[in-house]
C-alpha cells in the first residue's frame, strides 16, 4: 500500500526528537489554553498561531497538530467542572458532565472524555490516513465553479443547520464576507473599504477577527454580568479513572459517537456541533439507565465527547484536500498554511507531501500525548480553573492583545480589534452566532476568486454554475440543507396537523 | 460561547409564569445592522472601477454583501418588532438584567488607551499597569490585591518581553525602558 509508505515516511519525520518536543510543547500549551474557562478551540489555536513563526513549516504544523487536539481536549476538562463549555461543540457534554462532577464523579467523567477522545481521535485519524489522499484524487476534477458551489454549500449549512435562528446566521456571515473584503482586490488590485488608512490594504487578518471575536467578546460579555453570576468550579474528589461497569458502559458511546461525529466532520455541515448532540440523543434513546440522564449518565458524557473528537478530525479531510474549512477552527488552520504560503487542496498532497504525512503522523502521536498528559496531569489543569476570574480575564486580554500586537506591531490593529470584540459582545447578547463570520472572513475571498474564475473561464456566462452538473448538483444540495430545518414542520402542515415549531434546531439543547 | 444562563432553565411542574420580553436593544442592534448595511453600499460606488458592476469585476462581490446586510439586517428587525422572536425576547430581557454597563465600558476604556500609549510606554511599563487596571475593574479590589497584581502585571510585562523579543524574535516597543534595555 502506497498509503502505508507515505505514513512512515511521515512518522519518520514527525519522531525526530525536535519535532517531539514540538509536538509536545504544542499540546501541553493547547491543553492550557484551552482549560481556561471562555475559551474554545478556536480562539486557542488564534491565540497561539504567532508562537509558530518561528519554525519550518513542518515544524510548525506538527506543533498545530497538538494545539488544535489539545484546545478541544482542554475544552471538555472545562465544560465537565465548570458548566462553561468553551464553544457550542461541547455544550452536549454539559448536560451530563457536570451533574457527574457535582455528584463526587467527576474524576469518571474526566477519564471517560479523554480516553473516549483518544479513541475517537485515533480512529479518524486513520480514517484521514486513508480516505484523505483519495479525496484529493477526485479533487483534482474540480474546477472552480465546483468550488464556488462547495463554498455556497459550507455557508449555507453552517448557518442553516447550527443556531436558532436563519436570520441572525445570515446577518453574522454577511458581516464576516465584509471583513473579507477589506483591503486590496487581489484580481483587479482595486482597493476596497479600506477608508485611507494604510493598515487596512493588507485586509483584515484572521487573528485579528478571531481574537476580537472571541477573546475580546468574551471578556467583556464576562466582565458585564460579573456581578450577578458566581461560577461554580467542583473539586474532582474521585480518582482519575474509571471502574469496569464504567468502562462497560462506555466503550459502545465511544464507537457511537465517533461514527456519528467523523462523517458530519468531513462534510459542510457546520463542524462538531450537530452531531454532539444527536450522539447525545442517540445514547439517550438507547441506555438501559434513562433514569440517570440529567443527573450524571457517563454514556451522555462518553457519547459527545467521543463524537466531538471524531468530527473535529473529519473537519481536517475538507480542510487538508479542498482547501475548504467548515468550522472557525479549521478556518483559522488555513491562516496558519496561508502565513507558510501553503495553498491547502488536491495538490497539497502532490506539493508538500513530506509535511503532509508529517501532520497526519503527528496527529497520531498528539492523541497518544494527550492521553498520557491528561489522565494524570489533569489536577494540575484543574488548578487553572482556580485562579481569581478578575486575573483570569485580565491575563485573557493581556495574551489577546500581545497575540494581536505581535502580527505587525500595529496599534490599528488593536483598535480593529477592540472594535470587533464589541461587535462580538452584542452579537453575544443577541444570539448571534459567531461561527458564521469567522468563516466568511476567510472563505469569502476564497469564494470570490473562485467566482471571477469560474466566470473568466466561460467567457463571463454566469450559466456556467448551473450547467456544470457537478456544480449543480453541490448547489442543489446547499438548497436541500437550507430547507432541511423547515422538513418536519412542513410535513407536519401538509399532513394537516399544527407545527410544533417553525423550525428544527439541531445545535441546540431540547430541554429550553 | 458560555451563554446558557442557569436562570433559563424553568423549575419542572411549576407554573409557567409569562416571562420578561424586552426588543429595545435588539431594535437598536438591528439599525445598527441596517446603518451598516447603507454604509458598505455606499463604500461599494466608492470602489473605482471601469466595468461597472460586472460579476467578474471588484465591486460585484461588495454589492452581494451590502444587499444581504440589508435584508437580512431587515428581517432581523422584522423578527423584534412585527414578529416577535420570543426567545430572543426572554434572552434579551435576562441579559438586559444582569449587565453593568460600567464595568463593560471601562474595560474597553483601558484598552483602548493602552492601544494608543503602548508605543510611547513600552510593552513592560503598559502592561504593568494594564493588567492591575483590567483586574481592578473586573472586581479584584482591596489594597493588597491591587499590590499583588500589579507585581503580576510586570513580571508578566517582562516575562513576555523578553521571551518574545530575545526567543522568538517578535520585536515588542522599548518606550519609556529604551536607555536601559
Amino acid at each position: 500500500m502506497e498509503v502505508l509508505g507515505d505514513l512512515a515516511g511521515g512518522f519518520a519525520t514527525a519522531l525526530r526528537p525536535e519535532y517531539l518536543l514540538l509536538a509536545a510543547l504544542g499540546v501541553t500549551l493547547g491543553t492550557l489554553v484551552g482549560v481556561l474557562p471562555g475559551i474554545g478551540p478556536a480562539l486557542t489555536v488564534a491565540l497561539l498561531l504567532p508562537l509558530t513563526n518561528e519554525f519550518d513549516p513542518t515544524g510548525a504544523f506538527v506543533m498545530f497538530a497538538g494545539i488544535y487536539y489539545g484546545g478541544k481536549y482542554g475544552g471538555s476538562t472545562t465544560s465537565i467542572l465548570l458548566n462553561t463549555p468553551g464553544e457550542a461543540a461541547s455544550v452536549a457534554t454539559t448536560f451530563e458532565g457536570f451533574p457527574m462532577a457535582r455528584s463526587g464523579r467527576g474524576g469518571a467523567a474526566l477519564a471517560t472524555a479523554a480516553i473516549g477522545s483518544f479513541v475517537a481521535g485515533t480512529i479518524s485519524t486513520i480514517a484521514i490516513t486513508f480516505l484523505a489522499p483519495l479525496v484529493a484524487q477526485v479533487a483534482l476534477l474540480f474546477q472552480p465553479a465546483d468550488y464556488f458551489a462547495l463554498m455556497v454549500l459550507a455557508f449555507v449549512s453552517v448557518v442553516a443547520l447550527v443556531g436558532r435562528s436563519l436570520v441572525r446566521g445570515m446577518v453574522s456571515l454577511f458581516l464576516g464576507l465584509f471583513m473579507g473584503l477589506v483591503g486590496i482586490d487581489v484580481l483587479s488590485g482595486q482597493a476596497r473599504f479600506v477608508f485611507g488608512v494604510p493598515q487596512l490594504l493588507n485586509g483584515l487578518d484572521i487573528v485579528v477577527v478571531a481574537v476580537g471575536l472571541f477573546a475580546v467578546g468574551e471578556v467583556l460579555y464576562v466582565a458585564s454580568r460579573m456581578r450577578r453570576n458566581p461560577e461554580e468550579i467542583v473539586a474532582v474528589r474521585d480518582r482519575v479513572g474509571m471502574n469496569r461497569e464504567e468502562w462497560r458502559r462506555s466503550w459502545k458511546p465511544w464507537l457511537r459517537g465517533t461514527a456519528i461525529g467523523f462523517p458530519f466532520g468531513t462534510l459542510p455541515a457546520g463542524g462538531a456541533e450537530t452531531p454532539t448532540f444527536l450522539s447525545y440523543n442517540v445514547e439517550k434513546q438507547l441506555s438501559s439507565h434513562k433514569d440517570e440522564f440529567g443527573k450524571g449518565a457517563i454514556e451522555g458524557v462518553a457519547g459527545p465527547e467521543a463524537a466531538n473528537n471524531a468530527a473535529f478530525s473529519g473537519v481536517l479531510i475538507p480542510l487538508l484536500t479542498l482547501g475548504i474549512p467548515t468550522s472557525a477552527t479549521a478556518a483559522i488552520l488555513l491562516a496558519a498554511f496561508q502565513i507558510f504560503n501553503l495553498q491547502p487542496g488536491p495538490l497539497l498532497f502532490e506539493d508538500s507531501p513530506g509535511l503532509v504525512w508529517a501532520l497526519i503522523a503527528s496527529l497520531y502521536i498528539g492523541n497518544v500525548m494527550l492521553l498520557i498528559l491528561n489522565l494524570p496531569l489533569i489536577r494540575i489543569w484543574v488548578k487553572l480553573l482556580e485562579i481569581p476570574r478578575p486575573l483570569l480575564y485580565s491575563g485573557i486580554l493581556v495574551f489577546a492583545t500581545l497575540g494581536v500586537y505581535s502580527l505587525s506591531n500595529s496599534a490599528v490593529d488593536l483598535l480593529v480589534m477592540y472594535a470587533i470584540g464589541i461587535l462580538g459582545f452584542f452579537m453575544r447578547r443577541y444570539d448571534f452566532p459567531v461561527g458564521p463570520v469567522i468563516l466568511g472572513v476567510i472563505l469569502g475571498p476564497l469564494m470570490e476568486a473562485q467566482f471571477r474564475r469560474a466566470l473568466s473561464i466561460s467567457q463571463g456566462d454566469p450559466l456556467i454554475f448551473v450547467t456544470r452538473p457537478l456544480s449543480l448538483a453541490i448547489l442543489l444540495l446547499a438548497f436541500v440543507a437550507l430547507l432541511l430545518p423547515y422538513l418536519p414542520a412542513l410535513i407536519s402542515r401538509l399532513r394537516g396537523e399544527r407545527p410544533e415549531s417553525g423550525r428544527r434546531v439541531f445545535g441546540e439543547g431540547e430541554e429550553d | 460561547m458560555s451563554e446558557e444562563p442557569q436562570q433559563q432553565r424553568e423549575p419542572e411542574g411549576g407554573v409557567r409564569t409569562e416571562p420578561q420580553l424586552s426588543f429595545l436593544g435588539s431594535r437598536i442592534f438591528a439599525a445598527a445592522i441596517l446603518a451598516f448595511g447603507l454604509f458598505v453600499l455606499f463604500g461599494t460606488f466608492q470602489i473605482s472601477g471601469r466595468e461597472g458592476f460586472s460579476p467578474s469585476g471588484p465591486r460585484f462581490f461588495p454589492l452581494i454583501v451590502a444587499v444581504g446586510l440589508l435584508v437580512f439586517g431587515a428581517l432581523f428587525l422584522l423578527s423584534t418588532t412585527m414578529r416577535r422572536d420570543r426567545y430572543l425576547g426572554k434572552k434579551a430581557a435576562a441579559e438586559g438584567a444582569a449587565t453593568h454597563w460600567p464595568t463593560t465600558g471601562l474595560v474597553v476604556a483601558i484598552l483602548v488607551v493602552y492601544a494608543i500609549l503602548l508605543d510611547s510606554l513600552g510593552y513592560i511599563v503598559a502592561t504593568a499597569f494594564l493588567f492591575p487596571a483590567e483586574a481592578y475593574v473586573l472586581g479584584s479590589r482591596g489594597r493588597r490585591s491591587l499590590l499583588r497584581n500589579f507585581a503580576i502585571g510586570v513580571v508578566l510585562g517582562t516575562v513576555v518581553f523578553f521571551s518574545f523579543t530575545e526567543l522568538l524574535g517578535v520585536r515588542l516597543p522599548d518606550g519609556l525602558l529604551d536607555p536601559l534595555l
